[in-house]
């Protein structure tokens, strides 16, 4: 096909307005498609890693190299993959789901991606300066000169400081939007699910990144003006106590909006209203207060006193209880649901699973002795792979099955669509379940190679071709992703037959969001619309208690 | 909140989106200079060298400028339905705002000249980065405070437009407030 003149100046015309967008929705996706290029270069990184530990002894990476590959692989999965593509979806959802026709703030929302996308390039212009290679977390002394010489790690630095400050933009405009825009006669208790986390999520980001900053601030102090914060007379702990008090509120904002994703597909594919919304949304703020208070467990083993230990082991305990609330929640909107088995709902179950066990390791951590023995091992790697991948990554995919349709107006391949989800999950487990036994054996993390011990070899053997079937499932996603766009089937507004307002608009949405609201009255507002005779808003109990039972109406499967 | 729906129509906020955007943004801001500060703090007593005699009153000077701009600002937006009137007033707050940029600069320029860099001392390490930041901080305001001057004088941003000036007003007020606590805690405090 030959393009004419005028048409390749009307494709640059598009590709210009696009990019010069500051309509929410068009952000979220350049958002999502952020994350999902940098996904694929960490997702690489992580497949040259696992070449490297395939076999004991093996020579296809230097140590050094080593070192780089997994501080580019950590940094770029949390901060240009995984938030990215949590951010896109608040962006994308949040104002559709409270009604807004856009953001508060249009034209800071499309600052904050754009400086995001320059902090990313950043990070990898380090290449050419020599990569960081002290780790994510870039522990001090070590990330201070002399010990890492070349200027990756202050690329490193200013690329954090840049993602850092859009992701503190994002989080303002979304927390602004949900307290000033929401439709009229939706208050804060009836909002969807997903946008509860999210605007959760935005006041913890809010809180964080901060300290982020001025821990980045004090680093280059050293680094570049020679100061004394962190080493050279200063305190290394100090370094770290900063970097936490940010980094674990920092795992928490990658999990609150794939748990909201999760809060929206289970109601829809179980045919019931969720379970415990006040609970569910009440439990978040506990979590967002409580992530603070627990970020001292990654110091267990520093020594530090006593009693700070044992308030931390404690209060890391307490943080299990919020999330098992919302993980109890879930499993009661499956109870007796009328269950649609459709590919986001298989990689919501898959979540379930996954991340309940991922809980349950991150728990084991908060007792003393046994952190003690598996810190700094496989295990470590085994517990926030499970949370982050077998957690946050299916709650993505899942969502992005679920709300594909509402983007494109396509149905994403049903049969491509669940090939894929096997791979991916057969793949994922049979990466990090084995590596639970590795890290319990001994096998420290962040090693280039180890030696042969008994099971050691056989066990990184099976993780490194894990990891390449999981990487074919996530190749088949994509192809599904670019094939669907063309050849999917028409999605129509509501293909799921949901009820929340994002799905009361065209797919994809006008500029503008809706043409009509409808009257919101209730949290289901789509739900009243469509049975006048029986809406939520005249129930004499909480919508959602339906006694066990599923509403008739909603039968998927006659009895 | 009870679980009752009624259909109320959801108390949808007075504050203006710049201000409330504003006041998420400085929260978030007091974390990272509280953190520097307890840093800073923290490392000083560590010091083996306390904390010098640094120009307390020459600095003072500096520093009722200052705060004599959170006044200039004040009546700025008392008096903002004079156009003319407020952006003279803003001018002037943001002057105030560079005078004092450039009394930081001059101090440090002292400071250098007298052989106390920022890897001198642990002291003077947390000294460099917290004026600093603080410096940064006042000349981003000051210039946003100049352009907010040029076009109240044409009379542009109206009452319409008030989510501008009311978010500056914020940051100002707490970047001058900022400057109280840390000049108390570099000049005045002795060290522990």
């Amino acid at each position: 096909m030959t393009a004419s003149p005028t048409r390749t100046r009307t494709r640059l015309r598009g590709a210009a307005s696009l990019l010069a967008s500051t309509d929410h929705k068009v952000i979220g996706l350049l958002y999502l498609a952020l994350g999902s290029l940098y996904f694929l270069i960490g997702g690489l990184e992580a497949l040259v890693m696992r070449v490297q530990l395939a076999a004991p002894g093996n020579a296809v990476l230097t140590g050094e190299t080593y070192n780089a590959f997994f501080t580019l692989h950590g940094t770029t999965m949390i901060f240009l993959a995984v938030m990215p593509m949590l951010l896109g979806f608040s962006n994308y959802l949040l104002p559709l789901q409270i009604g807004a026709r856009d953001m508060a703030f249009p034209r800071l929302n499309a600052f904050g991606f754009w400086i995001t996308a320059l902090g990313g390039l950043l990070l990898y212009l380090s290449l050419l300066e020599g990569p960081p290679s002290a780790g994510w977390f870039a522990y001090a002394p070590l990330s201070e000169r002399p010990f890492s010489m070349s200027l990756g790690t202050d690329f490193w630095a200013a690329a954090l400081i840049f993602m850092g400050t859009g992701s503190t933009l994002t989080a303002i405009n979304l927390i602004v939007t949900t307290l000033r825009y929401r439709a009229p006669g939706m208050g804060l208790w009836m909002m969807p699910m997903f946008s509860w986390m999210a605007f959760v999520n935005s006041v913890i980001i809010v809180f964080a990144m901060p300290a982020l900053n001025a821990a980045l601030v004090m680093l280059e102090v050293d680094r570049a003006l020679g100061g004394h914060n962190f080493a050279h007379g200063g305190s290394a702990l100090l370094w770290q106590h900063y970097f936490w008090f940010f980094g674990h509120p920092e795992v928490y904002i990658m999990i609150l909006p794939a748990w909201g994703l999760i809060s929206e597909v289970i109601p829809v594919y179980a045919r019931k209203p969720i379970f415990g919304y006040e609970f569910v949304a009440g439990s978040t703020l506990a979590i967002a207060v409580l992530s603070f208070a627990v970020y001292a467990h990654h110091m267990f083993a520093v020594g530090l006193s006593r009693p700070v230990n044992l308030a931390f082991a404690a209060s890391t305990m307490l943080i299990a209880i919020p999330t098992g609330i919302k993980v109890l929640n879930w499993v009661a909107t499956l109870w007796r649901g009328s269950i649609r088995f459709e590919t986001p709902m298989l990689y919501a179950l898959a979540f379930l699973v996954q991340f309940t066990l991922g809980g349950v390791t991150g728990v084991s951590f908060a007792v003393l002795p046994i952190d003690w023995q598996v810190t700094d091992t496989y295990y470590v790697v085994a517990h926030f792979h499970y949370v982050l991948m077998g957690g946050t990554l299916f709650a993505l995919l899942s969502g992005l099955h679920h709300y594909y349709p509402k983007m494109t107006g396509r149905l994403l391949g049903d049969t491509l669509g669940k090939a894929a989800f096997w791979l991916i999950t057969l793949g994922f487990n049979g990466v990090f379940l084995v590596q639970h036994a590795l890290g319990l054996m001994g096998m420290p993390r962040r090693v280039y190679t180890y030696p042969d011990l008994p099971g050691w070899g056989a066990l990184n053997r099976v993780s490194t071709v894990s990891a390449f079937v999981m990487g074919a499932g996530l190749v088949l996603v994509l192809v599904n992703l670019v094939v669907s766009r063309q050849l999917g089937r028409v999605a129509g507004d509501n293909p799921w037959r949901a009820w929340t307002l994002e799905w009361a608009t065209s797919s994809p949405p006008p500029a503008g969001n809706f043409t009509r609201l409808p009257p919101v009255k209730s949290r289901r507002p789509l739900w009243d619309l469509a049975h006048p005779e029986d809406p939520d808003h005249r129930r004499p109990a909480r919508h959602d208690r339906t006694h066990g039972h599923i509403r008739p109406e909603e039968q998927e499967h006659p009895r | 909140m009870s679980g009752s729906h009624a259909a109320a129509p959801p108390p949808i906020s007075r504050v203006s989106s710049g201000r409330m955007g504003m006041a998420l943004f400085l929260f978030g801001d007091a974390v990272t200079f509280t953190l520097l500060i307890v840093g800073h703090l923290y490392l000083r007593r560590h010091a083996p060298q306390g904390a010098p005699h640094l120009d307390l009153s020459g600095t003072l000077v500096f520093s009722v400028l200052l705060w004599a701009s959170s006044g200039t600002l004040w009546a700025a937006e008392r008096l903002r339905d004079v156009p003319r009137v407020s952006g003279v007033l803003y001018a002037l707050t943001g002057l105030l705002g560079l005078t004092f940029v450039a009394g930081t600069l001059q101090e440090w320029l002292q400071l250098v000249q007298a052989g106390y860099g920022v890897s001198s001392t642990l002291f003077f390490t947390g000294y460099y980065t917290l004026t600093g930041l603080h410096a940064l901080h006042v000349l981003l305001g000051a210039l946003a405070l100049l352009v907010l001057a040029a076009l109240r004088f044409r009379d542009r941003l109206g009452w319409r437009r008030r989510g501008v000036t009311d978010a500056l007003g914020l940051y100002w007020h707490f970047v001058d407030a900022v400057w109280v606590l840390l000049f108390l805690l570099l000049y005045v405090w002795r060290g522990p």
